[in-house]
């Protein structure tokens, strides 16, 4: 990494002993930016700085985070939550479990000062399931903090106090939706709810709650460390502060995590200079630049800045900037029906077009891969795309629309190949 | 007030108004599934998404409440092709088994299917099966007609008051049951039946009985407790197939228990007796009324006993003979039969949602008229009892001769004297008091049953024979 390149996480990443807090307090904000909040800043001026920081939520949809916090009410007799949605699991990313492996005090130290802001008393971390190790790692920082002070009654000799609980999930996508999120730590049904209310007025347990992302939270320590308009600065376009952390996967040289200063390079930058380019140096395909949940994009289309407004204007996203990198190696319909096959075995089945929809497309998609493709297949798979797009409860009709939209929008002739005549008197279905 | 405008018509809302209820004022019919007026909003089943002016996407008509100066159209392109697109996704997995299924005619599927789907259908796919459970001896479940629109779950979970029915599974496999498979607890399952949109819970006692279309409404009220439960007889020719609530935001909203439900059922069972009886044999009305009369005219005192059970008319007509006895020179004791409870202030809800103690429909009606309930030992004691039932009265022992009019199961005849069979609640029109004193009319839907009569043609009867006898003496 050139040396110019101003990194916040990724130099703590790899080595086990960096979880410690005296690792944290010898090398990272260790607490002291915490402390700064809680004994002399206002909570108004906490989320003023966030604001001023440019942070924009790192789990998928990039609002700021500041103006989040600022929607929770102020007073009132409600108890406030702060949940941190730590159920990373769109397809490509695995940023937040390095963070949880090497940074959890950053984390730890971002809540506090999130919980300060919003006033919030009990804190939630909801973890995936199936990261097992991360659920026990996290506990064991929490202990630790809680014994060095930085947790629990009077923090910092003030009456600010804060409690954490890990709570992990049970293995469900759709508990990563901030309101499925909520229903899970409530024991309910993992299932999104109706919005509004939104969670800041009615989130867990019916009271105001903020649900942000593991890379936003502990992105707090340091817009307080270096200040809201610093760390602004260290993005390279406007609206969008800091840095990204990039969970690059595929068929690339060197996958892996990288962080970018927000805004600082191209998808080509990345997969070429970061990710060493292709494997193998085979022909780059098609890269899918947010998750697999992002519009897909061909290889002519990766001169484009990777951040969230130039992606969103040629019809993708970043979402937790996961990219994911395809060479001409790959049979693009069958990754299609892949992904189409996670988001149908996904879906909550709570409203119709998801639940349906879905399954409808994951069911012709597998025709199609297995030779028993019609000739209608690819109209009624784009049709239906459309159907379900905006017109679900949450996001994740969106999620499983936007691929299905966009390969058979890119990429027809790849299907169309899969596709054979129908011969007359031949059986359609073996 | 607030106006908001839908389709080109304005229309004045109260606040907190969702659109569904704001655009039926005007006589705009937003399609729904989920959606319940009586259960919470989910929002899920992505039907009634109708366009708001200044908003990016459709928006869900039933968790939208009414805002002053909204512009809402439900008929433009992409509602219509939003509504079209539902209705395609609902059916891909549904049987569409119409002709063979029960709720055909009158099935918000089919309906919506019919005024919103397309009339072609797109998908190759291997439709999606279930294997049922039992669901109880009210509930015949066919999941496999489920739309999951949830309603079930939110009936049993906010207004029967437990969570028996439940999604279980996920996505496309989501499978709506009830909890570990056991049967249904609640007194209320027969609304299952009720507020499921599809064929997917129906009624085992209706099922394969008769078509929705055949069916001839009529207003009703429940007389099977003080409730007083607003209801619909369903009939045809002379046989009730069905009892379904009606709303009355004060006394029942949508709801109705299982009980009250099947009362008809008592009316037209093999049991009633339906034909005169002297003693325990069946009789004609002419020996039956020429009986009662010599009973009733050579006694020199009666208790008439009036049930809780039968309407107001009924309870004043019953009066006034009891006056015309005394006139003719009869020492008369009147009073009211009543159930187990006999006060309406013993009346105690059972449950927290309809169901009350106070087995009788008109106990405060009678009340109101004055009438005391009738002692076991005046019963016991009476020369002659005259008791007057509608079939949910007990009707008490008595030591010396019963004259019992009303309707009545066989084996309850052997103790009177002489059995005139009454029209039931079906078979009349009548006004009931609640608990709460709200007087409500209940419609005839078919006529008696068998020989059974009006009591006023009853009373006439026995009347003009009577007071012939006594002034002719």
């Amino acid at each position: 990494m050139s040396a110019e390149v101003q990194t916040l996480f990724i130099q703590h990443f790899g080595k086990d002993s960096n979880r410690t807090l005296s690792y944290y307090q010898s090398q990272q904000s260790g607490y002291v930016a915490a402390k700064t909040v809680v004994t002399t800043m206002t909570p108004d001026q906490v989320i003023e700085e966030v604001k001023k920081s440019n942070l924009r939520g790192r789990g998928g949809a990039g609002f700021p985070t500041g103006m989040k916090w600022s929607f929770i009410p102020k007073g009132g007799d409600k108890p406030k939550y702060l949940v941190c949605n730590a159920d990373e699991s769109e397809p490509g990313t695995f940023k937040d479990r390095d963070l949880i492996r090497y940074t959890p005090h950053g984390l730890i130290e971002g809540m506090i000062i999130g919980a300060y802001a919003i006033g919030c008393k009990h804190a939630y971390i909801y973890i995936r399931g199936e990261y097992t190790r991360e659920a026990r790692l996290l506990n064991e920082a929490i202990q630790e903090a809680k014994s060095a002070g930085f947790l629990g009654e009077k923090i910092f000799g003030t009456d600010f106090s804060l409690n954490i609980t890990v709570h992990r999930g049970a293995g469900a996508y759709i508990c990563g939706e901030e309101t499925g999120l909520l229903n899970s730590l409530e024991g309910k049904r993992g299932e999104p709810r109706v919005k509004p209310p939104f969670p800041a007025i009615s989130g867990a347990f019916g009271c105001p709650t903020a649900v942000n992302n593991v890379e936003s939270l502990a992105s707090i320590p340091h817009i307080i460390r270096l200040g809201g308009e610093a760390y602004s600065k260290l993005g390279a376009v406007e609206k969008s502060g800091g840095t990204r952390i990039i969970s690059l996967s595929g068929q690339v040289k060197r996958p892996g995590l990288y962080e970018i200063q927000a805004g600082s390079k191209t998808l080509r930058q990345i997969i070429y200079d970061l990710g060493g380019g292709m494997k193998k140096e085979k022909k780059l395909k098609a890269v899918i630049p947010g998750g697999s949940s992002a519009p897909v994009l061909t290889a002519d289309e990766i001169d484009v800045i990777y951040d969230i407004e130039p992606l969103m204007k040629i019809g993708t996203m970043m979402g937790s900037a996961a990219i994911m990198v395809v060479s001409e190696s790959v049979d693009l319909p069958k990754l299609l029906w892949r992904i189409t096959k996670f988001y149908a075995h996904e879906s909550c089945g709570q409203c119709t077009p998801c639940r349906e929809g879905c399954h409808w497309m994951e069911s012709i998609l597998h025709r199609i891969c297995h030779g028993q493709g019609r000739e209608d297949d690819l109209d009624t798979l784009t049709s239906l795309a459309g159907n379900i797009g905006g017109k679900t409860l949450c996001a994740l009709g969106d999620a499983a629309a936007g691929p299905v939209a966009s390969f058979i929008k890119k990429f027809r002739p790849e299907f169309e190949a899969k596709i054979t005549p129908v011969v007359r008197g031949q059986k359609r279905y073996a | 007030m607030p106006k908001c405008t839908i389709d080109g018509k304005e229309v004045e809302f109260k606040a907190g108004e969702n659109l569904i209820a704001v655009a039926k004022k005007v006589g705009i019919d937003i399609p729904v599934f989920c959606y319940h007026p009586g259960l919470s909003v989910v929002a899920q089943c992505r039907m009634c998404l109708v366009e708001v002016e200044k908003m990016p996407k459709l928006q869900t008509a039933c968790s939208t409440p009414a805002t002053d100066g909204m512009v809402v159209k439900t008929q433009s392109a992409a509602v219509k092709s939003a509504r079209e697109s539902t209705m395609e996704f609902l059916l891909v997995n549904h049987p569409l088994d119409c002709p063979i299924c029960d709720k055909s005619g009158e099935c918000d599927l089919q309906d919506n299917s019919f005024s919103h789907g397309k009339s072609t259908f797109r998908s190759h796919e291997e439709r999606r099966t279930y294997v049922d459970v039992d669901m109880g001896p009210v509930i015949e479940k066919s999941m496999n007609r489920c739309i999951h629109c949830t309603r079930c779950i939110r009936f049993g979970d906010e207004i029967a008051g437990i969570r028996e029915m439940v999604a279980i599974q996920r996505g496309n496999n989501t499978d709506i049951t009830t909890i570990d498979g056991l049967p249904l607890q609640t007194e209320y399952a027969g609304n299952y039946s009720d507020i499921c949109p599809t064929g997917s819970l129906t009624l085992k006692d209706f099922r394969f009985k008769k078509r929705a279309w055949f069916l001839k409404k009529v207003p009703s009220v429940c007389t099977g407790c003080s409730r007083g439960c607003n209801t619909e007889l369903q009939y045809e020719n002379t046989t009730v197939h069905r009892t379904v609530p009606r709303f009355n935001a004060d006394v029942n909203q949508y709801w109705m228990c299982d009980e009250g439900r099947f009362l008809f059922r008592d009316t037209q069972s093999k049991d009633r007796v339906v034909e005169p009886r002297l003693g325990a044999v069946p009789a004609t009305w002419d020996q039956a009324v020429e009986s009662a009369r010599q009973i009733i005219a050579t006694a020199k005192s009666v208790v008439v006993g009036l049930g809780s059970d039968l309407s107001l008319e009924e309870l004043a007509l019953g009066q006034t003979f009891a006056e015309e006895l005394k006139k003719a020179g009869v020492a008369v004791t009147l009073g009211s039969l009543t159930g187990a409870v006999i006060t309406t202030e013993q009346d105690q809800p059972l449950d927290a949602l309809l169901r009350r103690a106070d087995k009788t429909g008109n106990l405060k009606g009678a009340e109101n008229l004055g009438l005391k309930p009738i002692s076991e030992q005046q019963s016991a004691k009476a020369e002659v009892l005259i008791a007057v039932t509608g079939g949910r009265v007990r009707v008490p022992a008595s030591n010396g001769r019963t004259v019992a009019i009303g309707v009545f199961r066989a084996q309850d005849t052997e103790k009177f004297s002489v059995t005139l069979p009454l029209a039931a609640f079906t078979e009349k029109d009548g006004t009931y008091v609640n608990f709460q004193g709200k007087a409500q009319k209940a419609r005839r839907a078919v006529v008696p049953a068998g020989k059974s009569k009006m009591l006023g043609e009853v009373v006439m009867v026995l009347k003009n024979v009577q007071i012939a006898e006594k002034v002719g003496a």
